[in-house]
Protein backbone atom coordinates (compact mmCIF):
# COMPACT_ATOMS: atom_id res chain seq x y z
CA UNK A 1 0.00 0.00 0.00
CA UNK A 2 1.21 3.47 -0.72
CA UNK A 3 1.59 6.75 0.97
CA UNK A 4 -1.19 7.96 -1.27
CA UNK A 5 -3.77 4.66 -0.51
CA UNK A 6 -2.85 4.95 3.24
CA UNK A 7 -3.88 8.46 3.22
CA UNK A 8 -7.48 7.83 0.98
CA UNK A 9 -7.73 5.22 3.73
CA UNK A 10 -7.71 7.33 6.10
CA UNK A 11 -10.22 10.00 4.99
CA UNK A 12 -12.60 7.56 3.25
CA UNK A 13 -12.46 6.58 6.83
CA UNK A 14 -13.12 10.23 8.28
CA UNK A 15 -15.91 10.99 5.98
CA UNK A 16 -17.57 7.57 5.06
CA UNK A 17 -19.76 8.20 1.74
CA UNK A 18 -23.29 9.66 2.77
CA UNK A 19 -26.63 9.03 0.65
CA UNK A 20 -27.69 12.66 -0.38
CA UNK A 21 -30.18 14.10 0.73
CA UNK A 22 -33.41 15.75 -1.66
CA UNK A 23 -32.95 18.98 -1.84
CA UNK A 24 -35.43 21.11 0.12
CA UNK A 25 -37.49 23.51 -1.82
CA UNK A 26 -35.61 26.94 -1.12
CA UNK A 27 -37.26 28.57 -3.54
CA UNK A 28 -39.28 31.23 -1.15
CA UNK A 29 -35.50 31.76 0.47
CA UNK A 30 -34.20 32.91 -2.70
CA UNK A 31 -36.97 35.53 -3.60
CA UNK A 32 -36.75 36.85 0.12
CA UNK A 33 -32.65 37.36 -0.46
CA UNK A 34 -33.59 39.28 -3.96
CA UNK A 35 -36.32 41.06 -2.24
CA UNK A 36 -34.48 42.58 0.66
CA UNK A 37 -33.12 45.73 1.04
CA UNK A 38 -29.55 46.36 0.16
CA UNK A 39 -27.49 47.06 3.60
CA UNK A 40 -24.25 49.54 2.68
CA UNK A 41 -21.04 47.69 3.94
CA UNK A 42 -19.28 48.97 6.84
CA UNK A 43 -16.22 49.12 4.53
CA UNK A 44 -18.41 51.73 2.08
CA UNK A 45 -19.71 54.05 5.60
CA UNK A 46 -16.01 53.94 6.42
CA UNK A 47 -15.03 55.22 3.38
CA UNK A 48 -17.64 57.89 2.70
CA UNK A 49 -17.26 58.85 6.63
CA UNK A 50 -13.20 59.30 6.20
CA UNK A 51 -13.62 61.39 2.84
CA UNK A 52 -16.16 63.52 4.13
CA UNK A 53 -13.95 64.23 7.33
CA UNK A 54 -10.67 64.59 5.44
CA UNK A 55 -12.58 67.36 3.30
CA UNK A 56 -13.91 69.22 5.88
CA UNK A 57 -10.30 69.17 7.29
CA UNK A 58 -8.74 70.14 4.11
CA UNK A 59 -11.45 71.66 1.52
CA UNK A 60 -8.90 72.52 -1.11
CA UNK A 61 -8.67 68.65 -1.54
CA UNK A 62 -12.07 68.59 -3.23
CA UNK A 63 -10.78 69.88 -6.17
CA UNK A 64 -8.20 67.12 -6.56
CA UNK A 65 -11.06 64.69 -5.79
CA UNK A 66 -13.18 66.35 -8.37
CA UNK A 67 -9.90 66.22 -10.73
CA UNK A 68 -9.93 62.33 -10.29
CA UNK A 69 -13.69 62.21 -10.53
CA UNK B 1 -25.81 17.68 -14.53
CA UNK B 2 -29.58 18.37 -15.28
CA UNK B 3 -29.97 18.79 -19.58
CA UNK B 4 -29.11 22.33 -20.81
CA UNK B 5 -32.58 24.55 -20.45
CA UNK B 6 -34.03 25.87 -23.47
CA UNK B 7 -31.80 28.69 -24.80
CA UNK B 8 -35.16 30.98 -24.55
CA UNK B 9 -35.45 30.56 -20.62
CA UNK B 10 -31.50 31.48 -20.71
CA UNK B 11 -31.92 34.57 -22.60
CA UNK B 12 -34.62 35.74 -20.57
CA UNK B 13 -33.01 34.85 -17.33
CA UNK B 14 -30.62 36.88 -18.37
CA UNK B 15 -32.54 39.06 -18.68
CA UNK B 16 -34.02 39.84 -15.84
CA UNK B 17 -37.23 37.87 -16.32
CA UNK B 18 -37.91 36.24 -12.67
CA UNK B 19 -39.59 33.28 -14.17
CA UNK B 20 -37.36 32.32 -15.73
CA UNK B 21 -35.14 32.21 -13.35
CA UNK B 22 -37.27 30.32 -11.08
CA UNK B 23 -37.33 27.71 -14.03
CA UNK B 24 -34.06 27.52 -14.10
CA UNK B 25 -33.85 27.21 -10.43
CA UNK B 26 -36.14 24.71 -10.47
CA UNK B 27 -33.97 22.63 -12.67
CA UNK B 28 -30.49 22.91 -11.08
CA UNK B 29 -31.80 23.17 -7.20
CA UNK B 30 -30.92 19.69 -6.98
CA UNK B 31 -27.62 19.47 -8.47
CA UNK B 32 -26.54 22.33 -6.71
CA UNK B 33 -27.49 21.52 -3.78
CA UNK B 34 -26.10 18.06 -3.45
CA UNK B 35 -22.95 18.85 -5.12
CA UNK B 36 -22.71 21.70 -2.10
CA UNK B 37 -23.54 19.22 0.60
CA UNK B 38 -20.40 16.88 -1.29
CA UNK B 39 -18.30 20.07 -0.66
CA UNK B 40 -19.32 20.98 2.39
CA UNK B 41 -20.74 18.06 4.00
CA UNK B 42 -23.15 20.14 5.91
CA UNK B 43 -26.32 20.12 4.65
CA UNK B 44 -27.65 23.50 6.88
CA UNK B 45 -24.72 25.59 5.81
CA UNK B 46 -25.53 24.39 1.90
CA UNK B 47 -28.60 25.50 2.16
CA UNK B 48 -27.29 28.82 3.10
CA UNK B 49 -24.63 28.42 0.84
CA UNK B 50 -27.21 27.99 -2.55
CA UNK B 51 -29.66 30.35 -1.67
CA UNK B 52 -26.28 32.71 -1.67
CA UNK B 53 -24.90 31.31 -4.70
CA UNK B 54 -28.85 31.60 -6.57
CA UNK B 55 -28.57 35.30 -5.47
CA UNK B 56 -25.38 35.88 -6.82
CA UNK B 57 -26.63 34.15 -9.91
CA UNK B 58 -29.41 36.63 -10.19
CA UNK B 59 -27.38 39.75 -9.77
CA UNK B 60 -24.33 38.34 -12.23
CA UNK B 61 -27.49 37.45 -15.12
CA UNK B 62 -26.11 40.46 -17.16
CA UNK B 63 -22.68 38.95 -17.10
CA UNK B 64 -23.67 35.49 -18.26
CA UNK B 65 -23.80 34.14 -22.05
CA UNK B 66 -26.51 32.19 -23.03
CA UNK B 67 -24.55 30.25 -25.44
CA UNK B 68 -22.48 29.00 -22.55
CA UNK B 69 -23.94 26.34 -19.97
CA UNK B 70 -25.60 27.32 -17.33
CA UNK B 71 -25.26 24.28 -15.15
CA UNK B 72 -21.61 24.87 -15.45
CA UNK B 73 -21.95 28.63 -14.66
CA UNK B 74 -23.96 27.46 -11.80
CA UNK B 75 -20.95 25.18 -10.27
CA UNK B 76 -19.03 27.90 -10.79
CA UNK B 77 -20.73 30.48 -8.63
CA UNK B 78 -21.82 28.31 -5.97
CA UNK B 79 -18.02 26.43 -5.27
CA UNK B 80 -16.67 30.50 -5.28
CA UNK B 81 -20.34 30.84 -2.45
CA UNK B 82 -18.87 27.35 -0.80
CA UNK B 83 -15.17 28.44 -0.40
CA UNK B 84 -16.22 31.78 1.02
CA UNK B 85 -18.50 29.83 3.27
CA UNK B 86 -15.48 27.95 4.50
CA UNK B 87 -13.69 31.24 5.09
CA UNK B 88 -15.69 32.81 7.59
CA UNK B 89 -17.00 29.92 9.06
CA UNK B 90 -15.93 29.04 12.20
CA UNK B 91 -13.39 25.73 12.93
CA UNK B 92 -15.35 22.99 14.18
CA UNK B 93 -15.73 19.29 13.97
CA UNK B 94 -18.43 18.30 11.81
CA UNK B 95 -21.08 16.10 13.42
CA UNK B 96 -20.15 12.52 13.26
CA UNK B 97 -21.77 9.93 10.88
CA UNK B 98 -24.37 7.74 12.91
CA UNK B 99 -22.68 5.00 11.68
CA UNK B 100 -19.46 5.64 13.45
CA UNK B 101 -20.98 5.98 16.92
CA UNK B 102 -20.61 2.13 16.96
CA UNK B 103 -17.21 2.27 15.52
CA UNK B 104 -14.52 1.22 17.94
CA UNK B 105 -13.24 4.25 20.59
CA UNK B 106 -10.18 4.61 18.97
CA UNK B 107 -10.75 4.71 15.07
CA UNK B 108 -13.75 7.52 16.13
CA UNK B 109 -10.70 9.69 17.88
CA UNK B 110 -8.64 9.23 14.65
CA UNK B 111 -11.54 9.72 12.58
CA UNK B 112 -12.31 13.10 14.32
CA UNK B 113 -8.47 13.80 14.13
CA UNK B 114 -8.32 13.30 10.34
CA UNK B 115 -11.56 15.63 9.92
CA UNK B 116 -9.91 18.62 12.02
CA UNK B 117 -6.54 18.32 10.25
CA UNK B 118 -8.39 18.65 7.31
CA UNK B 119 -10.57 21.65 8.29
CA UNK B 120 -7.24 23.48 8.44
CA UNK B 121 -6.63 23.54 5.45
CA UNK B 122 -6.73 27.04 3.45
CA UNK B 123 -10.24 27.01 2.22
CA UNK B 124 -8.89 26.43 -1.29
CA UNK B 125 -6.90 23.85 -0.90
CA UNK B 126 -9.86 21.99 1.18
CA UNK B 127 -12.72 22.79 -1.44
CA UNK B 128 -10.19 20.73 -4.35
CA UNK B 129 -8.68 17.83 -1.80
CA UNK B 130 -12.22 17.26 -0.77
CA UNK B 131 -13.70 16.81 -4.81
CA UNK B 132 -10.24 14.93 -5.65
CA UNK B 133 -9.43 12.87 -2.50
CA UNK B 134 -12.59 12.24 -0.77
CA UNK B 135 -15.04 12.52 -3.50
CA UNK B 136 -13.06 11.16 -6.47
CA UNK B 137 -13.89 13.92 -8.81
CA UNK B 138 -12.52 13.84 -12.24
CA UNK B 139 -9.87 16.30 -12.10
CA UNK B 140 -11.23 17.78 -15.43
CA UNK B 141 -14.80 18.29 -13.31
CA UNK B 142 -13.10 19.96 -10.59
CA UNK B 143 -11.25 22.72 -12.86
CA UNK B 144 -14.35 23.05 -14.69
CA UNK B 145 -16.13 24.52 -11.40
CA UNK B 146 -13.52 26.20 -10.06
CA UNK B 147 -12.83 27.80 -13.32
CA UNK B 148 -8.99 27.44 -13.04
CA UNK B 149 -6.95 24.78 -15.71
CA UNK B 150 -6.35 21.64 -14.63
CA UNK B 151 -2.54 21.60 -13.89
CA UNK B 152 -4.29 24.28 -11.57
CA UNK B 153 -5.84 21.88 -9.73
CA UNK B 154 -3.65 18.95 -9.45
CA UNK B 155 -1.03 21.33 -7.99
CA UNK B 156 -3.37 22.37 -5.36
CA UNK B 157 -4.23 18.34 -4.88
CA UNK B 158 -0.41 17.85 -4.17
CA UNK B 159 0.18 20.97 -1.70
CA UNK B 160 -3.26 19.90 0.19
CA UNK B 161 -1.69 16.37 0.30
CA UNK B 162 1.58 17.65 1.40
CA UNK B 163 -0.53 19.76 4.18
CA UNK B 164 -2.32 17.32 5.69
CA UNK B 165 0.41 15.03 5.49
CA UNK B 166 2.00 17.87 8.05
CA UNK B 167 -0.77 18.32 10.21
CA UNK B 168 -1.23 15.17 10.64
CA UNK B 169 2.10 14.13 11.84
CA UNK B 170 1.62 17.32 14.34
CA UNK B 171 -1.60 16.06 15.39
CA UNK B 172 0.00 12.45 16.26
CA UNK B 173 -1.28 10.95 12.83
CA UNK B 174 1.22 8.77 11.16
CA UNK B 175 0.32 6.95 8.03
CA UNK B 176 3.14 5.94 6.59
Amino acid sequence: MTDDDRLRALLGSAFPETSLPPAPDLWPSVVARLTAPVKPSWLDVGLVAAIVTALAMVPGWLLLLAYHL
Amino acid sequence: MPDEPDPDVLRRFAQGDLAAFEALFRRFEGDVFRWTVRILRDESAAEDVLVDAFWRAYRSRARFDPSRSFGAWMRRIVTNAARDHLRKAPLRESGLPVDQLRAPARDVERDATVRLAFRRLPPKLQIVATLALVENEPYAEIADALDVPVGTVKSRVFRAVRALRKELARLGIHHD
